[in-house]
């Protein structure tokens, strides 16, 4: 009889010791393992036998590039009408069924046009005929809205192009100029948006602007648990993307970026540039600069063309002066080399 | 005769084994692989942030893989702003692995901190801290700090309490029983009192896949059965002489409130760990004084017995230090799982000690329960340990 009881009191304190080791030294014993030290952007030094969670530092392999798509201009398929009127034709293709791996290991199912989130730029010159093969790849309903100046039935709205190869074609001619957001514009609006059915528009005037580095910001936000809060914020989708890989370009160099504001949820976005100011025409309509600023503040689909110069060389941070959004991804850098080209040495006042 | 016993008992061994192998046959078919019966939805990734330690410029977070799926911990934040991060030893967290996620960080003692943890598909989970202490290093000093505290909150009330003695000694028969369902009551309260804070802790900081409540549950039911078994026994022992059956029961009574002062140790150690000292005082003052009536439910029994100062201090102690080792474990080593377990069982005890006491004074009163006194005793026990609880 004294031995069962004892039995018993033994197997619950061994329960008991089994489960308090387990809890209490979750750590386990690992393999050793070889130490890595690396540093993070806020200056931190971290030696760790594990893995390195930063969204900065890790090499990734994101499927999409935002320094490719920074330059990326689509100008279309060009012929001319018999009146020497410039046509120009895009294809472009909606899904709605990607997963794409948004930052270092974290995947988010996309809704793309033409497989990225943004959609191409679409450039074209005011007067040339714009006309775009819309086809509906994907499972849902999606269209293609352009701001801008265009025929009722070409606006996107009422002519919803049902799913799985789904077609349409939107014609109408550029204009105005200035930089234009396009984007889906089927209920549940703001998800189709928040997914990523957008893209940048750009009419260049016929007399073109002068020469420049040009490059467009997308400045953007995912939301990936759903709450109606964005959990990323970037400049062409990636969070922290232009930070660790800073935009390269030279003093003396005329920079044109075309930037719209695209982020949901939020009701400003903005952005600030270090150690200069730049000439900012809203949604470049106007020839005119509006603003010699280093700081602009956008609201949903606000969008402009900034343009500037560095004089030194070096490092210079770019962001969202709102500081949640910097914080959460939207922050680059852009690398300023001495221009090579440039005038050897500048002549003051003769 | 021999050759039909024979055949009916394979007949038996069959009957037995037969549904078996139907049982077999079916999980087989509904859970085996390839089987796709059971494909009813979507299963939902969840992590589970155990404890988050400040140390020095880092924070340091124990994440676990409370959901029914492998993880893939892909990033950290504080208070919801992205930081760079280590994982130890890797992002793979099969179900129920663990992983430390270290955090550099220059936070601020005393401020609150909200930490957050985005797995692979986006989804992010996060664990508010009241405010930021740095994490208490198992040293010497600390170590004599939470005796201290623990002989303050235990043993010194449990002590008081037994001081009740002589008197309780004194009284009739009546009063006596009277004083037995006090203890009763009083026991009762502190049981639902475990339970509700073993619920309480589970809710707050357990996984949903650990079925909190069921777990209590559990473990009080394998508790009260493991104490009722060997309380019996030892009952029964000591039955042959009358002068050391209270004793027994005195010693069950003491367990069990031992084990309950365990987990009000745990809960002032977490609650140092945490840095809430104004929250740890006051557990702290509101246990200690709480506590003197838990001697008085180890005095109550002893009465009936030859004094014996020696075996009352060991009951006290017995009692009253595993308040310390509550503190030891609560601060150095805190992890909610064992905190539930350590106030279930002994919820699970202090049940156990109120079946015996009721059952000893059944005996004693002729059979009868249902006297003004063991009700009366009952109900102001209960009564006793709300108004000192609303202190805690």
């Amino acid at each position: 009889m004294k031995s069962r009881s004892g039995i018993m009191l033994i197997f619950l304190v061994a329960i008991a010791t089994v489960s308090v080791f387990y809890t209490a030294l979750p750590e386990g014993i690992n393999a050793q393992q070889e130490e890595k030290t690396f540093v993070t952007h806020t200056g931190a030094v971290v030696t760790t036998t594990g893995e390195v969670l930063d969204p900065l530092y890790t090499s990734a392999t994101v499927e999409f590039d935002p320094m490719e798509y920074l330059r990326d201009f689509n100008y279309g398929r060009v012929s001319q009408l018999s009146d020497g009127t410039t046509v120009r034709e895009f294809t472009i293709i909606a899904n709605d069924d990607e997963i794409m791996e948004v930052s270092p290991g974290i995947f988010f199912n996309v809704w793309t046009f033409n497989g990225t989130v943004p959609g191409p730029t679409i450039r074209a010159t005011e007067g040339d005929i714009v006309r775009v093969k819309f086809i509906n790849n994907g499972e849902k309903e999606h269209t293609m809205h352009f701001h801008g100046i265009h025929p009722a039935g070409m606006d996107g709205v009422f002519e919803p192009v049902g799913g799985n190869g789904g077609q349409f074609v939107y014609e109408f001619e550029a204009g105005p100029v200035g930089v234009h957001p396009y984007h889906c514009h089927v209920m549940p609006l703001e998800e189709h948006i928040v997914r990523g059915l957008y893209g940048v528009f750009i009419v260049d005037p016929k007399e073109e602007r002068p020469p420049a580095d040009e490059m467009v910001m997308v400045l953007n936000g995912l939301d990936m648990d759903f709450d109606g809060e964005n959990n990323f914020y970037a400049a062409n989708t990636i969070p922290f993307y232009y930070q660790h890989h800073p935009i390269q370009i030279n003093t003396d160099e005329l920079i044109r970026v075309y930037v719209v504001n695209m982020v949901e949820f939020d009701p400003i976005n903005n952005l600030h540039l270090h150690g200069n100011l730049y000439n900012y025409y809203p949604t470049g309509t106007d020839i005119v600069p509006s603003a010699y600023t280093d700081m602009i503040t956008l609201s949903q689909t606000e969008r402009g063309i900034m343009e500037f110069e560095y004089e030194y060389p070096g490092k210079y941070l770019f962001h969202a002066h709102k500081v949640e959004f910097s914080e959460k991804g939207w922050v680059g850098i852009f690398l300023v080399n001495e221009n090579e080209n440039a005038v050897e040495s500048k002549e003051y006042g003769t | 005769m021999e050759l039909s016993n024979k055949s009916s008992k394979g007949k038996m061994i069959a009957s037995g084994i037969i549904p078996f192998v139907f049982l077999v046959i079916m999980m087989a078919y509904i859970f085996g692989p390839g089987a796709d019966l059971l494909d009813l939805g979507i299963p939902l990734p969840e992590i589970t942030m155990e404890k988050v330690d400040f140390v020095d410029s880092e924070i340091q977070v124990i994440v676990r893989n409370t959901g029914p799926i492998p993880v893939e911990v892909a990033m950290a934040d504080i208070n919801d702003r992205i930081q760079p991060a280590a994982v130890e030893p890797d992002r793979y967290l099969n179900r129920y692995e663990t992983a430390l996620v270290r955090i550099p960080f220059e936070w601020n003692e005393a401020e609150p901190y909200i930490i957050g943890i985005t797995i692979e598909d986006g989804t992010r989970f996060e664990k508010e801290i009241e405010a930021a202490a740095p994490a208490l290093e198992p040293t010497l000093e600390l170590a004599a700090f939470f005796a201290i505290i623990g002989t303050y909150v235990g043993i010194i009330p449990v002590m008081i309490g037994l001081l009740w003695l002589p008197f309780i000694k004194k009284i009739s028969k009546q009063k006596y029983h009277f004083f037995l369902a006090l203890t009763a009551g009083l026991l009762l309260f502190l049981g639902i009192d475990s339970i509700e804070e073993a619920i309480e802790v589970s809710e707050e900081n357990l996984a949903g896949s650990f079925n909190g409540v069921l777990l209590v549950a559990t473990v009080i039911t394998f508790s009260f059965l493991g104490l009722y078994y060997t309380g019996e026994k030892l009952v029964s022992k000591a039955g042959s002489s009358r002068f050391t059956k209270p004793v027994a029961i005195a010693l069950m009574i003491a367990i069990g409130i031992g084990l309950h002062n365990f987990g009000e140790g745990l809960a002032i150690g977490a609650a140092v760990g945490l840095g809430s000292i104004a929250f740890s005082t006051f557990l702290i003052v509101g246990f200690a004084l709480h506590n003197t009536t838990e001697g008085i439910a180890i005095a109550a029994p002893m009465s009936r017995g030859k004094t014996m100062i020696g075996k009352l201090a060991a009951l006290g102690l017995i009692a009253g230090a595993p308040a310390i080792f509550g503190g030891w474990v609560g601060g150095f080593v805190y992890s909610p799982f064992t905190s539930v377990i350590f106030l279930s069982i002994g919820a699970g005890a202090i049940f156990q000690v109120i079946i015996t006491i009721l059952k000893w004074i059944r005996e004693e009163g002729d059979k009868n329960l249902s006297s003004a006194a063991v009700a009366s005793g009952f109900a102001i026990g209960m009564l006793v340990m709300y108004l000192t609880s609303i202190f805690v």
